[in-house]
């Protein structure tokens, strides 16, 4: 019997090792450390319960061989330039099918152009700002390996405005930060409010900078011209500065923004003060059909926490995966060029945690970056902050969701 | 602009700025004795700061929190003066302006280390509901900061006035060799002026702490413009430095109203250089006349 086992175990091993070259490399890149991390860190954990469940099941069958994934992590701390170095050293690996993540802007920029120019497909999730693609079209790139898979900022800007005219908004208050990412929101948020027939009207503009704490002065101009909403672009801290002051000065307007909004920096430092505050989402952590159920309950016992960092991401990050997979199975190769043609055609529908993803991607045309945008605004919802945590704001979310999820609609 | 929204800007802004005052008083406690300053104050206020928001964390209560906090700022302050400034003073040189300015960014580097580089929020027992006075909203932590920074000045003024160990302060500030002839320890007292400026230092942090919350960055705009305001009241003024606080407080608030909020900072730097170019000993400070 002993015997046995130690053969069983000698031949597993040799088993293991002869199959190991038969695997399908896949890279999660990503801030694993400093203030980005609840982001990078949800999403790689997203899309290792992907894998986990894809390998779990025996892997994809690719020419009659069942494959694994074998994953390859790199943290890029949010860095511009660990970003540049990973992507270098992964763009120069042997037999990479694929990359997965990045959360920062900058780090794409200063990135991945080194994958692209390897032609290694790049699935950029959770976040980074429009230029991550737009970069791409303004070069005029023919033919393009990046891909994304995140509700843009021209989604998040369009929506903001329709929900303060849904609440029946008349005046409102642009805030935003004096970086490019609040100036370029604020003039999304200008050109929308025209686009969707002049209904707000924009009652006082107001900058502030980071690590700014007193948002007083700003407020009270918000306040002497009676806005009834404050339409925020911005990041974490600050917007929980602009919650704090409100609550100070004794102001009760609700907040609309970007998706920051959802960030634990926002919502713990926020408080109290944060509730009702509205954003675009693309997940929200209610387990409201079994299926959302349970890929919640797998997260939780997964990585043993109670409530996800960032679900946006890990939600995100397990889609992005699926996607991925089934472009590998089309494309029945591990070869990252034939993954990126079956990607730009995926021909049968992905069943994904978010929505269900019909063709998401199309053949990369430098005019138009919707082609490698998977994400429209059929497939973001509104979030609301309440105690802690960010839930559904309107109930139609809700039940189209579950609807959707019994009778699916591609976009 | 209505009354109420100037009146708004003015008491937020003045409530703020006795944060800078008790920051300055920190600055002010250590020159009266030794002629010298902790130049790392604001991360003296940050880490004590982030050591009580973990005391927290462990499930210390806040009421118990406050004094284990105060005296981690006053091992702090007498780690500073042991490490960077006894040495300096004893060899008469000024070393002790670049081993503080070391020492702080030491600090700075230990902080981001341990407590990572993010804003955490800090609790608080206090209600958030603010109250209104005569159409000015304040809210219960602003008061709390009021209260505060007016019970520790008080506290060591009264012990520098009435307490035999608090006359010693006088004594080294006026002379320092005749207090040494006359049985003063000058490095003791010294020392318990780097201890009273760490505690006032915690305390800064405590205060500011649930406004703003904690991050490695907390201290480095409190402490530049502390700095403004004990340069502006005098390095020896006492309570000169409250008002001269509350007016950049106001002034900072009210300028970022007016001009734009890019420019908050400009006050304290504007009034810092024409202190410095019209009257270096500051609005309260005693013009001191050095016999040779």
């Amino acid at each position: 019997m002993k015997k046995v086992l130690i053969g069983a175990l000698v031949f597993g091993i040799i088993a293991t090792q002869a199959f190991a070259a038969d695997t399908i490399k896949i890279a999660i890149t990503g801030p694993f450390s400093g203030g980005s991390a609840p982001m990078g860190a949800s999403m790689r954990d997203g899309a290792k319960l992907a894998i986990s469940e894809i390998n779990a099941a025996g892997g994809i069958s690719i020419q009659g061989k069942k494959m694994k994934f074998d994953v390859i992590e790199r943290d890029d701390e949010a860095k511009n330039e660990r970003g540049a170095l990973i992507a270098q050293e992964l763009a120069s690996m042997d037999g990479l099918s694929g990359v997965i993540g990045t959360v920062n802007t900058g780090v794409c920029l200063s990135g991945d152009r080194h994958l692209q120019e390897k032609g290694i497909t790049k699935i950029i999730t959770p976040a980074a700002g429009s230029a991550s693609m737009t970069q791409w079209s303004k070069a005029g790139v023919k033919d393009l390996s990046i891909f994304r898979f995140a509700a843009h900022d021209g989604i998040q800007s369009a929506m903001v405005v329709e929900e303060a005219i849904n609440l029946k908004f008349k005046k409102v208050a642009l805030f935003y930060d004096s970086t490019n990412y609040g100036i370029s929101g604020r003039d999304d948020m200008l050109e929308q409010i025209k686009k969707q027939g002049n209904k707000l009207e924009v009652v006082a503009s107001e900058k502030f900078n980071i690590g700014d704490k007193d948002m007083t002065a700003q407020l009270i101009k918000v306040k002497a011209a009676n806005a009834q909403a404050i339409l925020i672009w911005g990041i974490g801290p600050e917007l929980a500065a602009v919650s704090n002051g409100m609550a100070k000065i004794g102001m009760k307007v609700p907040l609309i923004g970007g998706w920051p909004l959802s960030m634990s920096n926002y919502v713990e430092n926020a408080g109290k003060n944060g509730n009702g505050t509205l954003m675009p989402q693309t997940f929200i952590e209610e387990p409201i059909t079994p299926r959302i159920k349970a890929f919640i309950d797998a997260y939780h016992k997964a990585y043993n926490v109670k409530q996800i960092p960032s679900p946006v991401s890990a939600a995100q990050g397990y889609d992005a995966v699926y996607i991925f997979a089934a472009a590998v199975k089309q494309a029945q190769s591990t070869d990252t060029k034939k993954i990126k043609e079956a990607l730009e055609d995926l021909k049968e529908p992905v069943k994904g945690v978010i929505a269900y993803w019909v063709h998401p991607y199309s053949k990369w045309d430098p005019a138009n970056e919707q082609t490698h945008e998977a994400f429209r605004r059929q497939q973001t919802v509104m979030g609301m902050v309440k105690d802690g945590r960010v839930v559904f704001s309107s109930k139609a979310d809700r039940q189209r969701i579950i609807k959707d999820e019994t009778a699916p609609k591609g976009k | 602009m209505s009354p109420s929204a100037i009146a708004q800007l003015i008491v937020s802004g003045a409530l703020m700025g006795l944060v800078y005052a008790l920051v300055a008083y920190g600055f002010s406690l250590t020159y009266s004795t030794s002629k010298s300053i902790n130049f790392g104050q604001g991360v003296l206020v940050m880490v004590s700061a982030f050591c009580s928001l973990t005391l927290l964390n462990v499930g210390v209560p806040y009421w118990l929190m406050v004094p284990l906090g105060l005296g981690i700022g006053a091992l702090l302050g007498l780690f500073v003066e042991r490490a960077a400034v006894r040495l300096a003073l004893e060899q008469k040189s000024e070393g002790w302006i670049l081993l503080t300015i070391i020492l702080g960014l030491l600090g700075f580097s230990v902080a981001e280390n341990i407590w990572g580089r993010d804003d955490r929020p800090f609790p608080t027992p206090l209600p958030s509901e603010s109250v209104r006075i005569l159409g000015v909203s304040i809210s219960p932590l602003e008061i709390s900061v009021a209260v505060g920074v007016f019970a520790v000045m008080g506290l060591i003024e009264l012990f520098k006035r009435k307490a035999l160990l608090g006359k010693a302060f006088e004594a080294v500030s006026t002379d320092r060799d005749a207090a040494e002839l006359m049985g003063v320890s000058a490095t003791r007292t010294v020392m318990l002026s780097y201890a009273l400026s760490g505690m006032v230092a915690a305390m800064a942090g405590i205060l500011v702490s649930p406004i703003t919350t904690v991050g490695p960055t907390l201290g480095s705009a409190l402490v530049l413009k502390a700095f403004s305001v004990a340069v502006v009241a005098g390095l020896d003024s006492g309570f000169g430095v409250v008002l001269v606080g509350m007016c950049l407080g106001s002034l900072e608030s009210l300028t970022s109203f007016y001009v734009g909020s890019g420019w908050r900072e400009a006050p304290g730097l504007i009034l810092l250089i024409l202190a410095l170019a019209v009257r270096p000993t500051g609005v309260f400070g005693k013009a001191m006349i050095r016999k040779v």
